[in-house]
């Protein structure tokens, strides 16, 4: 097991902001915290990255008691010295990661281009925009070449083009590290993630692939729209009680069984002589999904 | 050791860039060297500026350069200290405000190498000023007054020297303890002030007293008292150090929030 936490808890003062989590995170995957605000996510990651002791419970790293070499952290709002330059800044974090000296310019050159600040790498950090920060903030995490990336909101706080761009970004980094990240855009999430791990009020609720995630909560609804009334379109083909009409023309069939095929559905309403103007076939989406399991 | 040289020329870089290196030892050599600049030209001072009555007379001792020294260390004291607390109080609570704390305590940085990179840097940067304007105002003073041994002057920079510890130590401490800047140096210069007050109404109880240095560093430019009297209030100031010092650390681990 590569990251194991085991009955986690965080208590501030009176406030039970975590209350014994288990997990463990997967060598290579990529696992997206979600939950809403206030759930502990940042506390939660804050604990990973060893800047917050847990009150109760233990996380173990490979058996390794300082594991802070061997992660990358981006807090949610990342800060720097604003007399610095990226340049300055990145060799002096990756002096305190212990980057042996010959590949530090090389690591820092790497990241810099990584994430596009080639060109402004000696200017004073004072002067950046949001979004150049937060690309600073994750060429900082990942200098050091770490092998656990954790991301607090790594795109919440951008706008689409540096949306976009972050999550590019984290698609290749995949490929290199482990990546776990909190986010409560959950298209984004859906675009990066490989496992799936909700929080709320300092609980797990639900754990495990996005795949299976889908397949638990998912349900396919079909959207129908024609011409003519719909009302007793169905009638012997599906329970009344399955459908729901919004208006006399529009029909929204929840629950499908299986033996009833879509195309069969479509040649039985054109053969009963309905004009269909719409015919849809929805899936849950991950907001679906995660609505569900927030309001159990 | 790495981390903490890593971390030790940083905060050297900032106060170059911050300013710190020029505005800190260019306000101790002015406030040094205008004690004997301003006693060497008092009596002018005073005819120009008062309205004394036609063929008033006054007639000043001429102070000897070991007391015009002495004047200068009581101004250290009391303005000194204030610059001196005033340059510490930020060092810790402005990168926790900013969160830049985060991106540091991520990497495998201890308290203790991030807590002694601040105090030797403020150690230094505060040492440096206070021997560059002692050292000046011992010029002058040589120059306008009588002279006073070199030797004289080193011991009482050295003792005087070990205060200034104290006071940066304290300072680190209440740093770690509170957020505010304004609170850090208003706790750490009223604790400072009522010491300075306790050791000089008390005497007699307070002869342990950090701040009887102040006196002791006088003492030894005037010649009136053997030196083997500080040898107590030494020894309880470097202790207290090294505790204040590891008080910090151990506040500093134990920040919930960074």
């Amino acid at each position: 097991m590569f990251v194991q936490v085991n009955q986690l808890q965080k208590r501030f003062n009176d406030h039970q902001a975590i209350k014994g989590i288990t997990f463990h995170i997967k060598k290579g995957r990529c696992t997206a915290l979600l939950g809403p605000n206030g759930a502990g996510k940042t506390t939660t990651l804050h604990m990973l990255a060893g800047l917050l002791s847990p009150t109760k419970g233990s996380i173990s790293y490979n058996g390794e008691k300082d594991y802070r070499k061997h992660i990358g952290f981006m807090p949610q709002h990342p800060t720097f010295f604003n007399w610095m330059t990226p340049v300055e800044f990145l060799y002096f974090a990756g002096k305190l990661s212990g980057v042996p000296k010959q590949s530090l310019i090389e690591y820092v050159n790497n990241s810099l281009s990584f994430v596009g600040l080639t060109e402004v790498k000696n200017r004073k950090i004072g002067g950046f925009s949001g979004g150049m920060k937060q690309r600073l903030g994750l060429a900082q995490a990942i200098l050091h070449q770490p092998e656990l990336l954790i991301l607090d909101e790594p795109v919440s706080a951008l706008d689409p083009t540096g949306r976009r761009e972050v999550l590019i970004l984290m698609e290749k980094l995949k490929e290199r590290m482990t990546i776990l990240f909190s986010t409560h855009v959950l298209h984004d999430a859906e675009q990066v993630c490989d496992e799936v791990l909700m929080l709320k009020e300092g609980e797990i609720k639900w754990e495990g692939s996005l795949i299976d995630l889908k397949k638990v909560f998912s349900h396919t609804a079909i959207h129908i729209e024609t011409i003519e009334p719909i009302k007793n379109a169905f009638d012997e083909l599906i329970k009344p009680e399955a459908i729901h009409f919004t208006t006399d023309n529009n029909a929204t069939i929840l629950e499908i069984t299986p033996s009833l095929q879509t195309n069969d559905l479509l040649t039985t309403l054109i053969s009963r002589g309905y004009t269909i103007q719409r015919f849809e076939v929805m899936e849950d989406s991950l907001e679906d999904a995660y609505m569900k399991v927030v309001d159990i | 050791m790495k981390n903490f040289l890593t971390l030790f020329q940083k905060e050297m870089l900032e106060s170059k860039r911050n300013g710190k290196w020029i505005w800190l030892p260019v306000v101790m050599m002015i406030l040094g060297v205008s004690q004997p600049i301003s006693t060497y030209y008092m009596p002018q001072i005073i005819e120009k500026a008062g309205n004394l009555p036609e063929g008033a007379k006054i007639e000043f001792p001429v102070p000897t350069g070991a007391e015009v020294l002495a004047a200068t260390l009581s101004q250290y004291g009391t303005i000194g200290t204030l610059l001196f607390v005033l340059a510490t109080m930020g060092i810790i609570s402005h990168e926790r405000q900013n969160n830049v704390l985060t991106l540091i305590m991520a990497r495998p940085v201890s308290a203790f190498q991030y807590i002694a990179s601040k105090w030797s840097s403020q150690v230094i940067i505060a040492l440096s000023s206070l021997f560059l304007s002692y050292i000046l105002t011992w010029y002058y003073t040589n120059l306008l007054f009588s002279p006073v041994r070199w030797i004289d002057v080193l011991t009482s920079f050295l003792i005087y020297s070990l205060w200034i510890i104290f006071i940066l130590t304290f300072t680190i401490w209440i740093a770690t303890l509170l957020r505010n800047t304004g609170g850090i140096a208003g706790v750490s210069l009223t604790f400072l002030a009522a010491l300075s007050l306790l050791t000089g109404l008390i005497t007699k109880y307070m002869k342990w007293s950090p701040a009887t240095l102040r006196n002791g560093a006088t003492s030894i430019l005037m010649h009136n008292q053997s030196n083997d009297i500080f040898l107590l209030p030494i020894f309880t100031t470097i202790l207290s150090s090294i505790i204040l010092l590891a008080l910090a650390v151990f506040t500093f681990r134990r920040l919930e929030r960074f």
